[in-house]
């Protein structure tokens, strides 16, 4: 039986992305300044 | 390849002489290096802790602070004396000049850790005999592998803006490989172990001198030269 | 002006494709990947922590090849490039440094192991972070290139010390399981979608490389443009 974990994997596949998506946007903002 | 070393040797003169003259970075990182130890000693609770045990790691930590202290201070003197561009104009081979300048660091963070050491054998109550020999090789060993990049790196932050805090940021992850080795073999040292125990580390401090060494002195010149 | 906004146009349209991908690799690992039977759902985060760490060395590298060529050759060209993958290597550093973490906790019992891979990571974002701090701190262009460029080279060759260093101490790290390359050890839906993953990541990363070098390239015309007049 594997063990109950989901609210890890949960946390990892939240916090990944949104550092990614929030790269891009800080980009998106600093093109958009000039 | 003899001219070279002449000259190493008379940038390495110039600038112990012009330290020794004022001794106020030599006397400041000497008192620096004890204050750490004192603050170590009474921070560990002596019943919980063996000395051995930490013995390596305050040396080495207390090393590694007082060494980018010597640093800094060395070339925040060439600044204020605008020095570096008289020698610059001088047709000196940027070898030979990194070379000066790294054995003048040399001399001057040696001469700190050859004083800390025996205040750190008296307040540690550490058993130095039979061992010393080790001690000073291994010693010397890894400093000269983060003096090599911290002599590269302090030119470098003395023509930032905050100098003094650029060169730590830069240099202490490259401190981090001579340091785990040094404290590797210190600690082996203390306890009397073989040489086959320390030998995969003393390689590594010998493997990083002669890489780091040899990368720095043919850098220099993209860092001093416009 | 106008060759640094159609880079940048470019690199947008990657990074909308890759975060695309990264919606198909979701919908992969939750419904058609096995669940690991030791490790459980938590395994899954192994399908972003790798591409991750995998993008991380990648941009490293390039920083570190970059600069020797800038030292080279000094072409502008080179410098900027390094300094944008150095920028988007911090953005996948810290994605590994949360995500390792995040997976160590449940499957080891603790959030950090001085083990192999978990210092590399640590030490890439150190180095990472004082590249770029080093570059904020010196403002003539060519000055700031070649500083650049020395910690760059600098950097690339510590990371072998580093993992030395790691390596002459025992390590905690789960053995290699992928990179075996007669009989990879993952039943193959785990290889696919891993695979699968690491392309997002890496076309994540051009599209971000891309958007970077053309806003520094935006960047350096407005101010040639200010200085002119």
């Amino acid at each position: 039986m594997p063990p109950e974990n989901g609210a890890y994997m949960l946390a990892a596949y939240v916090v990944a992305p949104v550092i990614l998506a929030g790269y891009s946007l800080w980009l998106w903002s600093r093109s958009r300044k000039q | 390849m003899p001219e070279t070393f002449r000259l190493a040797l008379a940038v390495a003169g110039k600038d112990i002489r012009a330290e020794l003259r004022s001794r106020t970075a030599l006397l400041s990182a000497i008192v620096f290096a004890a204050l750490v130890l004192v603050v170590f000693n009474f921070a560990r609770d002596p019943t919980a802790l063996a000395v051995v045990d930490l013995a390596p790691s305050v040396l080495w930590v207390t090393f590694a602070l007082a060494a980018m202290l010597a640093l800094n201070r060395a070339f925040t003197i060439e600044r204020e004396n605008a020095a570096i561009d008289g020698l610059l104009l001088a047709p000196l081979p940027r070898g030979a000049l990194f070379a000066g300048k790294l054995l003048a660091n040399l001399a001057f963070v040696c001469t700190v850790e050859a004083i800390t050491l025996p205040l750190f054998v008296l307040f540690f109550n550490v058993d130095l005999s039979g061992s010393w020999p080790g001690i000073v090789g291994v010693t010397l060993l890894a400093t000269i592998g983060f003096v090599a990049v911290g002599t590269i790196f302090s030119a470098m932050a003395v023509r930032t803006r905050f100098a003094e805090l650029m060169l730590p940021v830069l240099l202490l992850p490259f401190m981090v490989p001579p340091l785990i080795g040094a404290v590797q073999v210190t600690s082996r040292l203390l306890a009397g172990r073989p040489l086959s125990e320390m030998l995969g580390w003393l390689r590594l401090l010998a493997l990083y001198d002669v890489v780091f060494v040899t990368l720095c002195a043919m850098a220099f010149s993209a860092v001093v030269d416009e | 002006m106008t060759a640094g906004r159609a880079i940048v146009r470019r690199g947008f349209t990657l990074i909308a494709l890759a975060f695309a991908g990264l919606a198909g690799v979701y919908i992969l690992v939750l419904g058609y990947t096995p669940i690991e039977a030791r490790q459980g759902l938590a395994q899954k985060i192994f399908y972003l922590h790798v591409p991750a760490a995998w993008c991380s060395l990648m941009a490293f590298s390039l920083v570190g090849i970059a600069s020797a060529l800038y030292l080279w050759l000094h072409e502008p060209r080179l410098d900027r490039f390094a300094a944008a993958s150095a920028e988007v290597g911090v953005a996948f550093s810290a994605v590994m440094l949360t995500t390792g973490p995040i997976w160590a906790k449940p499957i080891w019992g603790t959030w950090w192991t001085w083990d192999a891979r978990l210092t590399l990571t640590l030490f890439l974002f150190f180095l990472f972070i004082g590249y770029l701090a080093l570059r904020a701190a010196v403002h003539e262009p060519s000055e700031r290139a070649r500083f650049s460029a020395v910690v760059g080279i600098l950097g690339m060759l510590l990371v072998p010390f580093i993992h030395l260093s790691v390596y002459l101490f025992r390590t905690l790290h789960p053995q290699p399981i992928v990179l075996k390359p007669s009989a990879p050890s993952l039943p193959p839906e785990m290889l696919r979608t891993l695979l699968i993953s690491m392309a997002v990541f890496t076309l994540l990363y051009l599209g971000l490389v891309t958007t970077r070098y053309g806003i520094a390239l935006k960047e350096e015309a407005k101010e040639e443009a200010a200085d002119a007049s």
